[in-house]
């Protein structure tokens, strides 16, 4: 209506606005003189109406963080904007607005329900997060392509689906296609989908959707396969001993290492290369295991040492509950006893029990949390020597392993040492039989170049190594260290917590008796 | 009408004519009437037992020689020994051997198929019979058969029909035949604890503590003085002694002093009793059953003293071993033939040979040897008839259903089922002493009723109500005090919770107190108490009934709702009424060990206000656990304070409707008490009377149906046609002669009938006749009533002999017009209407 005048000035969305709308929307009568006193927070409001108000830019909402249920009906709004922030909306109503372009709600993953009825809507699309949409409402806008309901297939929980009103609703096929393509649809345009036009819809689509399913399915499973293998690497990395189940540093090795990769040109090298890759692959792979092996075991202690904090502390809470419960029952006889004396100096006297009861039940608690440090102390200390200890023993079987690496690295070498003084020396007599590549030849021309060659090829190969052993013993110590620090400071933490409360509570015991007494003497 | 031919017309009227004759000559006379009446015969009657029990098979004869050969064997071997019960006479004066007499049954009851059923069945079936004299086996055996019909049988009866049972149940089972101490001999239990009390002290689970971790943490020091500890530990180990020194002396006393007194038989009295070798139906050892009480006993017992032989229907086993030291070291192992000698070579299947692979393998080879060994004699079939039980007397159980058992410091009574009205079927009474007079508990089971009650247990002063699930508020027990029945008064009930949808499982209550548990609520409440004021007192005591008890506090507690923060999670609220005060609890997070609280003051008479309730800041005051949170606002306070006075209103409600409840339990339990109604099952189609009524009716028509469908295929010439041998075609002289026989016969049959009637008419008279004559000789002697009897047997006497000459005249009347249809009939039957 409002469209129909032109000098309706468009609206914005401010504060003033927003806290009119909470206050009229809010608590009634005296809940709502209390919250007007003391003011409503946006962050507390769960529903929000900002209909007819000629709003032309969604704005100023990225306070209402516990928003489930927006309302901007009714408006002049053109863009979908500003609703980042409202990750908790469940309900969205964009009826009736100027809009021509879903967008914008790529953050409301709640969200169940969105209606953009009669907007200028044209195409499906943009709304790929929302995974929990159950009823859509998009009639009287402007979809005119058919292919384009095809989108909405991967709303699994769409239930209600209105596009009454659209262009597309002209087509002849528009009722059975969307039957077709959308199984789990219940209800299209304000009707129950019966189950003749569901088979009808089945038969005649039948091919085609079960094309469409099979390249879904195989989409899906890549997706799935590819988590897999990324979560698979995840866990490898927690072992510090990733991709050696397989040949990737020898891999790694020949790849930054143009000489060696020259001389495997060499006739006769690769019987040679073969095996020496075999070996090495071995040997990796037993690094591989060892590593696996040893991080079972490691995640197996850290498992224990965890269940055994928990029981501690899960025990000493128990004892100290036990005592505060049979405390709140002593409070609870003695202020029933004090209400019904009315003698003064038994009165004081019971006054004085009480406070020496606090300051018992204070010090059995605190003893508690003393002990319970002393204990988690001690087992930290273990825990952190067990580690250690098990962490030095796996880095010098791995750093052992790697040696091993390394002495076939300089077997090998020797051997292409050997050959190819072999072939210099053929080629110096020109006795070559097989053409070697040029790039190769240009290394035989005397024995430096060669040897240097070789060399530079050996020392590559051993940096690639070397590496490789650093890298996993600086990530093992720097894990431990990290752990133990988390473990120090999570303890930490907590006694400093539990102190507090504990001094807090014994405070509030402390007032309680003062502020009973007190209502006492006014009552008197 | 068909036209009759002349001839045949002329001989029908003749023959009528002869039958009226005949029919007038019956005339009504007085006959006198002698009865003789036949001695008894005092003589047993064997008519009623089939041949099997009256004479001996060949292969019978032959056994019976076998066991003549052993018996005599074994006297010339053990000339000190008793002889052994081998070939007893049966109820016909017959030999029959022991182990013929046994015939494996299976009845169709299902508890039946357990020892312990069995077992319970036959001590509860028959009566038990001492052997007199008590040291020398019995002349006759009788079959089983026998001993259910008579219900009464000697300890080899009762062991013979239990066994039987038992081979048929599929139970290695054998008859011992043997010697016992005097009580088990007399089924003396009342120096034994009673079963049902014998309940094992159940074993506490121990929880298995966790296998203390790598990383537990250690205990902190113990600061006490270790010597002290020991010491400590040594006292109370000395007291513990002498308390167990103590104790053991007073029940060496009790037990000398209950020992029975010496017996002279002892050892020498004879008893039979069932031993189960372990290894079928998963019967994990050897054991006895004694069948008078049908307990069993470890082999171990002290109660059995000896073992002469034992058993089954396919062997005879005599014993080798030395039975000075009662059946303890016995072993059981009967192809152990130093320790038992077999009578029959290849009978022996006792052991359970399970099936080798391999051996199945040449399985057809062994066959043909199998066979070549089975040469050897084996038993001959069960003389016995059938043991039949049927579903009323195996329900019925005990003679007359009534059996009464005595143990020590206790007696057990057994009814069978729709025997009692109120539906008992067991009454435990314990005693505090052996002479049974001061009643210390009764227990009662019924079964059947109703009202669902299976067991009621009195026991000082608190009597205990078991009930089966099916009741209308899911009453699963009761306990109260027999004084105090009424509401209001120390009572605990508990219900079955998962029927209840308020999940309810316990509610207990006296007289200012109510506590109710609940379990599995959706809105987490497992806790509810209520403190009562007394009532106070009215003017007026007839409305004082109606009032409710004023409520003084409720307590509610919750478990944690895992939706909801902790410190947001009500554990405990209490509603003090009298103060108009509100204590809220909340749970504890998982780090803390204090709880935040919240109490409220209520403004009087809040609940009326409802919504428009002032907000005061003093109206509340809080402790909150952790300082650093934000103070709960006071919307979120006020909003809490308006629930909390809505749901004690519905808490108020929720207490008053338990009590509501409790009237109404104890009301219906009253009504039920006083009905004592059985339910009957349809299924039971012996006594559910309307199911038994339908299926009498249904039998009723069905066998109308069956009568109307004979008659309509009765055929008046079937017996004369199967006179002349059913012939296919009937000829000429033959059809004349069946048309003459059928007609003489029915001129026969009524002239028969006349003759009847004359009989009948003719005693009448005559009976009229005698009692007038007697009525004229002591007319004068006779009271008023006497004579008021005779005059009225005189007009019904009168009224049946005019009843009888109308009848025959009648009969004369009809009868030929009857002759004459039948000619009639005769005439139109296809059959020999060719000839006429």
């Amino acid at each position: 209506m409002s469209r129909l005048y032109d000098t309706v000035e468009p609206a914005v969305v401010d504060d003033e606005m927003l806290k009119k709308a909470v206050e009229e929307q809010g608590p009634k009568d005296e809940a709502g003189r209390i919250a007007k006193q003391e003011g409503i927070d946006y962050w507390d409001v769960l529903s929000l109406r900002l209909d007819f108000r000629n709003i032309l830019k969604i704005d100023n909402l990225w306070q209402f963080k516990e928003l489930t249920k927006l309302q901007l009906d009714n408006n002049i709004i053109e863009k979908i904007e500003g609703l980042d922030a409202l990750v908790n909306l469940r309900w969205l109503d964009l009826s009736f607005n100027n809009i021509e372009v879903i967008e914008g709600l790529n953050h409301l993953s709640k969200l169940e329900d969105l209606t953009l009825f009669n907007n200028r809507i044209s195409r499906l699309e943009n709304m790929d997060s929302l995974s929990a949409l159950h009823v859509l409402s998009l009639g009287n806008n402007k979809v005119n392509q058919l292919d384009n309901l095809i989108y909405l297939r991967r709303f699994q929980n769409l239930r209600t689906l209105n596009l009454s009103g659209n262009p597309v609703c002209e087509d002849p096929g528009y009722k059975l296609f969307t039957v077709a393509y959308l199984s789990h649809l219940v209800y299209l345009d304000f009707r129950l989908i019966d189950e003749e036009t569901r088979q009808k819809a089945h038969s005649l689509y039948e091919n085609k959707l079960g094309e469409l399913m099979h390249n879904e399915q195989q989409a899906r499973s890549a997706l799935l396969e590819e988590k897999r293998k990324a979560k698979e690497l995840e866990s490898h990395k927690a072992t510090y001993v990733e991709f050696l189940n397989g040949p990737n540093l020898f891999d790694a090795m020949y790849k930054e290492d143009p000489e060696g990769n020259k001389l495997s040109m060499l006739p006769g090298i690769q019987d040679i290369l073969k095996e020496f890759r075999e070996k090495f692959v071995d040997f990796c792979y037993k690094i591989f295991e060892y590593g696996t092996k040893e991080y079972d075991r490691r995640s197996h202690e850290v498992k224990e040492f965890n269940t055994c904090m928990d029981d501690a502390k899960h025990e000493n809470k128990k004892m100290a509950t036990e005592h505060i419960d049979k405390f709140e029952n002593y409070k609870k006889k003695l202020f029933s006893e004090l209400l019904t004396s009315n003698d003064p100096d038994i009165q004081e006297q019971k006054v004085s029990e009480y406070n020496s009861e606090v300051s018992q039940l204070w010090d059995t608690v605190m003893g508690f949390e003393m002990q319970l440090v002393d204990q988690l102390e001690e087992t930290i200390k273990d825990f952190e020597r067990n580690l250690t200890d098990m962490m030095s023993q796996f880095v010098e079987h791995v750093q052992g392993l790697i040696s091993q690496l390394r002495d076939l690295e300089n077997v090998h070498n020797e051997k292409l040492l050997e050959m190819c003084m072999l072939v210099l020396e053929k080629v110096v007599k020109n006795e070559m039989s097989e053409e070697l590549p040029e790039d190769l030849r240009m290394l035989f021309v005397d024995k430096d170049t060669i040897v240097n060659a070789i060399g530079a090829s050996h020392d590559v190969h051993l940096v690639k190594i070397d590496n490789r052993e650093d890298e996993i013993v600086t990530r093992s110590s720097g894990w431990i260290s990290s752990l133990m620090q988390s473990i120090h400071r999570a303890e930490c933490l907590r006694n400093r917590q539990r102190v507090i409360e504990i001094s807090n509570f014994v405070e509030h015991l402390r007032d309680e008796i003062d502020s009973f007494d007190l209502s006492e003497v006014v009552r008197a | 009408m068909d036209i009759i031919p002349e001839d045949g017309l002329e001989e029908t009227q003749e023959e009528v004519k002869d039958l009226e004759e005949k029919l007038n000559g019956i005339q009504l006379e007085t006959i006198s009437v002698t009865v003789i009446k036949q001695p008894a015969i005092d003589k047993p009657d064997f008519s009623e037992y089939p041949e099997s029990y009256k004479e001996n098979t060949n292969k019978e004869k032959l056994i019976l020689a076998y066991a003549e050969n052993f018996r005599r064997q074994y006297v010339h071997l053990f000339r000190d020994r008793k002889p052994l019960f081998l070939n007893p006479l049966n109820e016909c004066g017959i030999e029959k051997f022991v182990c013929t007499t046994l015939r494996p049954t299976l009845l169709p009851f299902k508890e039946l198929y357990h020892w312990l059923g069995c077992a319970e069945f036959v001590s509860d079936y028959i009566t038990m019979d001492q052997l007199d004299p008590p040291a020398e086996l019995p002349l006759q055996l009788h079959s089983p058969s026998t001993i259910l019909e008579r219900q009464l049988g000697n300890c080899f009866d009762f062991s013979n029909i239990l066994c039987s049972l038992l081979l048929g149940a599929g139970y290695d089972a054998y008859v011992v035949s043997g010697y016992a101490t005097k009580e088990v001999c007399l089924s003396d239990e009342s120096r034994d604890i009673c079963p049902l009390l014998n309940t094992k002290p159940e074993v506490k689970k121990e929880e298995d503590k966790k296998a203390a971790g790598k990383y537990s943490v250690k205990p902190p020091r113990d600061l006490r003085s270790k010597f002290i500890i020991k010491m400590e530990a040594r006292r109370k180990k000395e007291e513990e002694d002498q308390k167990d020194k103590e104790r053991m002396e007073e029940e060496a006393r009790v037990a000398e002093l209950e020992k029975p007194p010496p017996d002279l038989l002892y050892g020498l009295r004879i008893h039979s009793w069932v031993l189960i070798r372990g290894g079928k139906r998963e019967v994990p050892e050897d054991f006895f059953i004694e069948p008078f009480t049908g307990r069993s006993y470890s082999p171990q017992n002290q109660s059995f003293l000896g073992i002469e032989s034992i058993w089954n229907h396919n062997n005879y086993w005599a014993n080798m071993q030395d039975c000075s030291n009662g059946c303890k070291d016995m072993s059981f192992d009967l192809n152990d033939t130093t320790k038992w000698e077999y009578m029959l070579v290849g009978a022996d299947r006792s052991t359970l040979d399970i099936p080798n692979v391999e051996e199945e393998l040449y399985d057809l080879e062994d066959d043909e040897k199998d066979n070549e060994d089975d040469k050897h004699l084996d038993m001959p079939a069960p003389w016995v008839r059938p043991i039949n039980v049927t579903e009323k007397q195996n329900e019925t159980r005990c003679p007359s259903g009534k059996k009464t058992i005595l143990y020590k410091k206790a007696k057990l009574e057994k009814y069978s089922n729709y025997l009692m009205k109120d539906g008992l079927v067991k009454r435990l009474s314990v005693y505090e002493n052996n002479e049974l007079t001061t009643l210390k508990k009764v227990q009662e089971w019924f079964g059947n009723r109703e009202d669902k009650l299976t067991m009621r247990l009195h026991e000082g002063g608190v009597v205990t109500e078991d009930f089966v699930e099916g009741r209308q508020r899911s009453l699963k027990q009761h306990v109260y005090k027999a004084n105090f029945p009424g509401s209001e008064t120390d009572r605990t009930m508990t219900f079955y919770d998962n029927a209840r949808v308020d999940g309810l499982s316990k509610r207990d209550e006296s007289a200012i107190e109510m506590t109710e548990h609940f379990i599995n609520r959706d809105d987490f409440l497992y806790y509810r108490h209520v403190l009562f004021d007394k009532r106070q007192k009215k003017v007026a005591p007839a409305t004082a009934e109606g009032l409710p008890r004023p409520i003084l506090k409720i307590t509610e507690k919750f478990h944690r709702n895992k939706e909801l923060p902790a410190n947001d999670d009500i554990a405990e609220q209490m509603f003090i009424l009298s103060e108009d005060k509100v204590q809220i609890t909340y749970h504890r997070e998982d780090a803390n060990i204090s709880a935040s609280t919240r109490d409220f003051f209520k403004p009087p008479n809040a609940e009326e206000k409802g919504g428009n309730l002032q907000w005061a800041p003093d109206m509340t005051s809080t402790f909150q656990v952790n300082q650093h949170k934000l103070p709960t606002k006071n919307l979120t306070v006020y909003e809490d304070l308006i629930r909390l006075i809505q749901v004690e209103q519905s808490s108020i409600q929720a207490v008053r409707n338990s009590e509501e409840e409790v009237r109404e339990i104890l009301a219906d339990r009253q009504k039920e008490e006083i009905a004592s109604e059985l339910a009957i099952s349809v299924y039971d189609t012996e006594r559910n009377e309307k199911a038994k009524k339908h299926r009498k009716e249904l039998e009723r028509l069905a066998m109308e149906e069956k009568l109307r469908r004979q008659e309509m295929e009765m055929d008046y010439l079937a017996p004369f046609l199967a006179q002349i041998g059913n012939p296919e075609k009937i000829s000429r002289n033959q059809a004349f002669k069946l048309k003459e026989d059928c007609l003489s016969d029915l001129k026969q049959r009524l002239i028969d009938k006349a003759n009847l009637i004359q009989l009948r008419f003719e005693r009448e008279t005559s009976e009229l006749h005698k009692k007038q004559l007697e009525y004229q000789q002591k007319q004068v002697v006779m009271t008023k009533e006497d004579e008021e009897q005779y005059f009225n047997y005189c007009s019904e006497a009168m009224f049946r002999i005019h009843i009888l000459e109308l009848r025959l005249n009648r009969h004369k009347q009809m009868a030929p017009h009857k002759y004459m249809q039948l000619e009639q009939k005769l005439r139109q039957d296809p059959r020999l209407s060719v000839y006429f």
